[in-house]
């Protein structure tokens, strides 16, 4: 029997134990709660104060958020970062209790969940400790993402601002600002195979007082990364915005009272989450299971399983992603879980209710569970620069989950639609430009990804990332104008590349990228996808295809260009299925690129990946596909292998009664494969995974997990972290087999 | 002076004519089938004014200047030839994807962040139309890729056989060299030599806009070859009649530039949204004349509130990818901040604030407000202000609208206070002061984004809509002196009158005043010098086409700047053409800096991160003679008899407030009226709120200014 300990020595413990912290790590409370904080008296006396005075509360709202606008904008001009400028950037304001209260119109929502986590850590840790405080003029930093934020790329700043002495708000921003050191160039990299190959760490951390950076952590900083000028021109641009929009509360203030800031600032928090739950009030009740699969870790090819649960009962909703893969000690793609909650808030936000503010309070009435130690809540000793690689697909989950809530919904704010397309591809860069200046950043491209069809309406054509809406692709002449890097075709619709359905998703584009005028340049991709479709179609409607990283090596185009005009090409299907190029070597590799140097007129090609598709292929109009052939998306064998129609490829004529008679045929033949349901189970079902399937997560039962053989698993709440060789290591003793056997065989 | 000037607008076509020292204000409505016709029935109306005949006043002008909407009608009415883009291969969806972004560009800020419902407009050019040519320049100009005029020439027959009426060619980094679109262009000559009927016209890149980024600058010459045709015949129409009256000299094209051309020196795109850059124009003109330094031109209409700067610094404010429609472009356009408020944005009820919004939804003027009776049915910002009293029922728009209180009443009630509670009243004041704000909060922004603080500006009010809520806004601002401009009923037109010739010619470079990591401030002024060079001959022969006189012009340098790898590109304008000296390097640095600070914050500045020249612009320009505008001093202690008197609302007031209203006529230079009142005008109604008063000038000018009634008017400045 285990004797309990008198309260006076457990205080003495407790003492004890408060005052021998190693060191202060991400607080376990403050990560794992994404609710919105209760009310100090100050604030529900404030409240009280205006409580009838909505129509002045919502003056003074607006006023602030044109502030938060305003000092957007400036990040976005002052910014140096690629991030910056195409948008992937924040600008808020905290409540005195840290929670995001008003953010920006403009940028990536995700942050609008994720950024109160390093200002309730710097209230908690900071705020008394006689080392740090927290001043007037002060300004604190934070990157890494176990304290909160996406990824170690994303820098944050803030700075408190008081009244009459007490801190009434904080203010500040967050930008994905690239490079940070990392054993990679560009911010984000997959070849981390611990926290501690992800370049820059910054705790919650103050760098600054009366409002001006210490010289001495500026240089710190500037020293630990690539590029020393991209690092402060990002922190620079972060103060002078967060100054603004201090100015412009404090004006508030002035104007208006202090009761009245503050009753702005809580019932802009308290009147959101009324109104999500109002609206999932109208929602039926009712459970949606949703499985998806990661087909690589971008390191080796594995299908890591996202096992997820929807139920919505009353005015509240429970996500269960429990029984999903465990996490990847020596891989960069796990997930904190504040990660994953800020990247699952941004689908109710962006693609369910665009039209609520942005701020943390829109997923306070939703639970997320999950298994500790799985990839989608990982341990601090885990890697996470490439999160997206597991959060991206539980977004997708959800995303295929919720239109079968939301189709017999009382009230929605926009259009029902399949699976976006959720892939960060593009071009991760380093090296020398031609300005003789160290670069590594991430293309813009990533921001093109193809649009999920809609209940009536076709998607479009890569036109928005799953993160944020008004994102730019950026224009070629302009990237090249800082980068060596030359895209011969930066954005050329694919054919075939969509979901298809009865509304088709968007197209995506496919991209050839070289370079030129450089001693030194290498490419990373960070893209799964390419064995397993990363996302999905809905109500009958196709998954998008798979894309793989081709390369053509030991070519210069720049020569072809000049002596063997007629040798170039301009699709990647024509350069892989042509090989026009002698004495080049071509090849197609899973899309998990670490750091490569290429050789100048070298090809590195990847492609867009297109929408999921909606409804039945069969009833897609014919008008629509003949409108797609004369775009030259379509290709024939799509047209009377998928779609059953038949037309005159010359004039682009349906012809109707032929179109008729093939989609009958069509339907004759899909009952002629059906099988009742129970005869396909006991065919289809496997009590395990199957040998030589490197299956990662749940089989059937959620609470074991498999550790990629089916001789190996864990109970769900004790997760084994899975350690993966190096695959050089499983290429070399692959090849020494080989060879072993050459030799026997001698 | 004879001078005839005229703006196009969406409802009412204004003319400003000065006949030696007689001005006059004529208007008429716009005719959308023919704008002449409108053009004409304006400027008879101003003849009547003063007495004079048409063939008499265009006989004798100096000019005639036209701001017109031929471009933005042929683009909304999607009345253009069939183009045929010619692009670099790899290319060919680049103005289809419209850089991702471009399906929210001209929306709003709701529809914009609506993705699910996110649609691109149905593009000019649809995707037969467009060729790839095999050929690549790279960033500094150099050909990786030449033309291969077999390869042209397919592309051209496959396109023409596809039915192109017109070309673009566009290809990668013709801004830096431009001898790929050159040769193209060579052989679609030659192919279709243009002295043949079957010859197609050619609109090159680099000819129409001279900054890098391929997809605006190719979107750029998309729109001006599809307008190409409808301006031509609008404005040759136009011209055509005017010589019929007598008139013998060449039109004068407003541009979006703040200054005008010949029609032979006028591109398409040039002519868009000409109509409210004119204003600022005026503006420009009004606060030189009057003395008043910093201005914030404010513009409201049925639909859209027009925001614009002036400031004694001279720092000249762009927007360089502007949007037309949907499209975004590549051209220097005079920066106007355009708001979705007006006195058809309607109100509504938002549940999730418990409170009331209004906008950006217009009912516009079809159906328009509800107190329009044209079937409109939901309560908008003009239907407030008939409720509050402050419009006249049987008097709105010279008489030309009756109003119905009744609807007003009804939509306010059944769309706002059943769900409020409130008054009829109570919500009409809610709608005003939403309205207000909005605005209000929207010109902060504008004002304070560039480094400026609205408070120490004067507000300047014109429009339909803007005296009736100056007070409204400038109050939320913090600003206490507004100024209704002379002849503010045809303030564009005004402006028009007072530009100057004036083209715009600028060039993308990578030029480095200091380098931080080689710790080098420029040395070699060549590129510079020689760019401006070009640039200035380019504006020179675009004046002397138009018959200028060469000592007559003059040139302006300013560049785009940025620390490191900005996206910020703050204007400077040069106090030097041409660099001679360090010192001339060490100004620039300075006076970048300088502007950098003023804009973002004192210490902002980041030299470290190296400073670079991005685009080099040469305005070359002859100077007009401007229209004087009379700024008054007197004084007049005549007590207005008022015309009427009736119960108006107001903020913080208990009830009505008995209100007298007057006739903009009856009111003589220099006397004051105490508010709150009403002045109404032949075109609009000037609201003078409690605790602040109007002071008559001169030209129809009038100063609002809060608090003593002799505190803010005309003794001022």
């Amino acid at each position: 029997m285990v004797k309990a300990t008198p309260p006076s020595e457990r205080s003495l413990i407790e003492q004890f134990l408060d005052d021998n912290v190693l060191f202060l790590g991400p607080d376990p409370d403050i990560m794992a709660d994404h609710s919105v904080s209760i009310p100090n008296e100050r604030e529900v006396a404030a409240v009280e104060a205006w409580k009838d005075r909505s129509d002045e509360i919502h003056l003074i709202r607006n006023r602030l958020q044109t502030a938060c606008n305003e000092s957007f904008d400036m990040v976005e001009q002052m910014g140096a970062a690629p991030g910056a400028k195409w948008g992937d950037l924040i600008a808020g304001i905290f409540s005195c209790q840290g929670d995001l209260a008003l953010s920006s119109a403009g940028g990536v929502l995700i942050f609008s969940v994720l950024a109160q986590h390093p200002q309730k850590f710097i209230l908690k840790y900071w705020k008394d400790d006689p080392t740090v405080g927290i001043r007037d003029g002060d300004i604190f930093m934070h990157n890494d993402a176990r304290y909160g934020n996406i990824h170690n790329t994303d820098q944050s700043l803030s700075i408190p601002v008081f009244h009459d002495g007490e801190i009434v708000c904080f203010v500040g921003a967050i930008v994905h600002e690239g490079e940070n050191g990392a054993c990679e160039p560009g911010g984000m990299p997959g070849g981390a195979e611990s926290p501690y190959d992800e370049g820059l760490k910054i705790s919650p951390l103050k760098v600054g007082e009366n409002f001006e950076f210490r010289k001495d952590l500026l240089t710190f900083l500037q020293n630990s990364v690539r590029e020393p000028k991209l690092q402060m021109e990002g922190m620079k641009s972060k103060l002078y915005a967060s100054l603004r929009i201090k100015k412009r509360v404090e004006e508030v203030i002035k104007d208006y009272g202090i009761d009245a800031f503050l009753a702005t600032l809580r019932g802009t928090l308290s009147d959101t989450e009324a109104e999500v739950r109002r609206r999932l009030k109208t929602w039926p009740d009712g459970k949606v299971l949703s499985n998806v699969f990661a087909d690589s870790t971008l390191r080796e090819n594995v299908l890591i399983k996202i096992r997820c649960e929807v139920s919505k009962q009353g005015d509240e909703m429970v996500i269960d992603l429990r029984g999903s893969s465990p996490e990847f000690l020596n891989r960069a793609n796990n997930t904190v879980l504040a990660s994953m909650k800020g990247m699952l808030a941004q689908l109710f936000l962006m693609f369910v209710w665009p039209d609520l503010p942005r701020n943390q309070a829109v997923f306070a009435p939703i639970t997320v569970m999950t298994d500790k130690g799985s990839t989608l809540n990982c341990s601090p000793e885990a890697p996470n620069a490439q999160s997206m690689m597991t959060f991206f697909p539980a977004f997708t989950a959800v995303q295929s989950a919720v239109p079968k809530l939301l189709f017999s919904a009382g009230y929605r704010s926009t259009d029902i639609i399949a699976c976006w397309y959720n892939m960060i591809t593009t071009f991760v860069y380093g090296g020398l430009s031609q300005h003789q200046e160290f670069v590594g950043n991430v293309c813009a491209d990533l921001n093109g990804m193809g649009g999920a069809a809609r209940a009536t309406r076709d998607g479009e054509h890569s036109i928005a990332p799953i993160f944020a809406s008004m994102a730019d692709i950026g224009e070629q002449e302009l990237i090249e104008e800082e980068v060596p890097m030359m895209k011969l075709v930066p954005h050329k619709v694919m054919v075939d590349n969509c979901g298809f359905g009865k509304q088709r998703g968007g197209h995506g584009y496919q991209q050839i990228a070289t370079h030129k005028d450089t001693q030194a340049w290498g490419y990373m991709v960070n893209t799964i996808g390419a064995k397993f479709p990363s996302t999905y179609g809905i109500f009958g409607g196709y998954a998008p295809g798979c894309y793989p990283l081709c390369k053509v090596k030991g070519v210069n185009v720049f020569e072809v260009m000049k002596d063997k005009r007629e040798l170039m090409r301009f699709t990647i299907a024509e350069i892989m299925n042509e090989q026009p190029f002698p004495g080049a070597t071509y090849s197609a590799h899973h899309a998990g690129l670490q750091f490569e140097l290429g050789e100048p007129g070298e090809l590195y090609m990847i492609t867009q990946g297109g929408g999921g598709g909606y409804g039945d292929v069969l009833e897609r109009d014919p008008a629509a596909i003949a409108r797609d052939w004369a775009d030259g998306i379509v290709s024939r064998r799509t047209i009377e292998t998928i779609y059953h129609v038949v037309m005159n490829y010359d004039t682009g004529a349906i012809d109707q009664d032929g179109t008729d008679k093939a989609r009958a045929a069509e339907r004759k033949a899909r009952l002629a494969r059906g099988r009742p349901f129970r005869e396909f189970a006991a065919a289809w079902t496997r009590q395990k995974p199957p040998e030589g399937l490197p299956y990662y997560g749940s089989w059937d039962d959620p609470k074991v997990l498999y550790l990629g053989t089916p001789d190996k698993s864990c109970p769900a709440d004790a997760i084994e972290p899975v350690m993966m060789p190096d695959p050089k290591d499983v290429e070399i003793a692959a090849l020494k087999a080989q060879l072993l056997a050459l030799k026997q065989g001698g | 002076m004879r001078r005839v000037s005229v703006d196009i607008g969406g409802t009412f076509t204004d003319c400003f004519l000065v006949f030696d020292q007689r001005r006059a204000e004529g208007k008429a409505l716009t005719t959308h089938h023919n704008l002449a016709s409108g053009f004409m029935a304006a400027l008879e109306d101003s003849c009547r004014q003063l007495d004079v005949g048409i063939e008499e006043v265009l006989s004798s002008v100096d000019a005639v200047r036209y701001a017109t909407t031929l471009g933005t009608n042929a683009l909304i009415e999607r009345k253009g030839p069939k183009v045929g883009l010619i692009t670099t291969s790899g290319f060919e969806f680049s103005v289809l994807l419209m850089r991702a972004r471009g399906y929210g560009d001209g929306l709003s800020d709701a529809e914009q962040q609506d993705l699910p419902a996110a649609t691109r407009p149905l593009p000019i050019v649809p995707r037969s139309m467009i060729e790839g040519v095999d050929e690549r320049i790279d960033y500094k100009g150099e050909v990786v890729f030449d033309v291969d005029e077999d390869n042209v020439r397919d592309v051209v027959r496959r396109l023409v056989d596809r039915g192109a009426q017109a070309f673009v060619v566009s290809t990668v980094n013709s801004v830096v060299n431009p001898v790929n679109e050159k040769k193209i262009e060579r052989i679609v000559l030659e192919e279709y030599p243009s002295h043949l009927l079957g010859a197609i016209p050619i609109v090159l890149s680099h000819r129409v806009a001279g900054r890098k980024g391929e997809y605006a600058r190719t979107m750029s010459s998309i729109l001006d070859a599809y307008l190409h045709d409808q301006m031509y015949h609008g404005l040759a129409s136009l011209e055509s009649v005017l010589r019929k009256n007598q008139y013998k000299k060449p039109m004068l094209v407003v541009h979006n530039s703040c200054g005008m051309a010949q029609m032979s020196s006028t591109h398409a795109l040039q002519t868009i949204h000409s109509g409210p850059v004119a204003g600022l124009e005026a503006t420009q003109s009004l606060s030189t004349q009057f003395a008043e330094p910093n201005m914030i031109a404010t513009d409201m209409g049925g639909t859209s509130f027009d925001i614009g700067l002036v400031t004694s610094d001279g720092v000249k404010f762009y927007d360089f990818n502007p949007v037309i429609d949907r499209w975004l472009i590549s051209t220097p356009m005079t920066y106007l901040h355009t708001l979705g408020a007006g006195g058809g944005s309607i109100a509504r009820f938002d549940r999730l604030w418990g409170a009331v919004e209004v906008g950006p939804e217009s009912a516009g003027s079809d159906p328009g407000p509800a107190c329009y009776g044209r079937g409109g049915t939901l309560p908008t910002t003009t239907d407030a202000n008939l409720v509050l009293g402050y419009l006249d029922e049987k008097n709105y728009a010279g008489g030309s609208i009756k109003l119905s209180k009744r609807r007003a009443e009804r939509a306010i009630r059944e769309h706002i206070c059943e769900h409020t509670g409130l008054s009829v009243e109570e919500a009409a004041l809610a709608i005003r002061r939403k309205v207000d704000a909005n605005m209000a909060d929207a010109i902060f922004k504008e004002v304070a984004i560039k480094g400026y603080d609205p408070r120490r500006f004067t507000l300047l009010s014109y429009g339909g809509g803007g005296p009736l809520h100056a007070c409204g806004y400038a109050g939320k601002i913090g600003i206490s002196r507004i100024l209704i401009p002379p002849f503010s009923a045809v303030f564009s037109a005004l402006g028009a009158a007072s530009m100057n010739q004036l083209h715009i010619h600028e060039r993308s470079l990578y030029l480095m005043l200091y380098d931080s990591l080689k710790r080098q401030v420029l040395q070699d002024f060549e590129q510079f010098n020689a760019t401006v060079d070009q640039l200035e001959q380019l504006g020179r022969e675009d004046l002397l086409r138009q018959g200028v006189h060469p000592d007559d012009i003059r040139f302006r340098v300013e560049l785009d700047m940025r620390y490191g790898n900005q996206l910020a590109q703050t204007a400077v304008v040069s106090p030097v053409e041409h660099i001679e000296s360090d010192q001339d390097v060490m100004t620039l640095l300075d006076l970048f800096s300088s502007n950098y600070e003023q804009r973002f914050g004192e210490g902002s500045a980041a030299p470290e991160a190296g400073i670079r020249v991005n685009v080099i612009r040469v305005v070359s320009f002859v100077e007009h003679e401007a229209v004087t505008l009379e700024r008054s001093s007197a004084s007049d202690d005549a007590v207005v008899a008022p015309v009427s008197s009736r119960d108006c609302w107001f903020d913080g007031t208990d009830g009505a407030l008995p209100t007298q209203v007057y006739n903009i006529a009856d009111i003589p230079e220099g006397a004051s009226i105490p508010g709150p009142a009403l002045v109404e005008t032949l075109h609009t109604t000037y609201l003078v709120y409690p605790g602040w008063s109007l002071t008559m000038g001169k030209q129809g000018s009038a100063w609002l200014a809060q608090g003593d009634v002799n505190a803010g008017g005309n003794s001022h400045g």
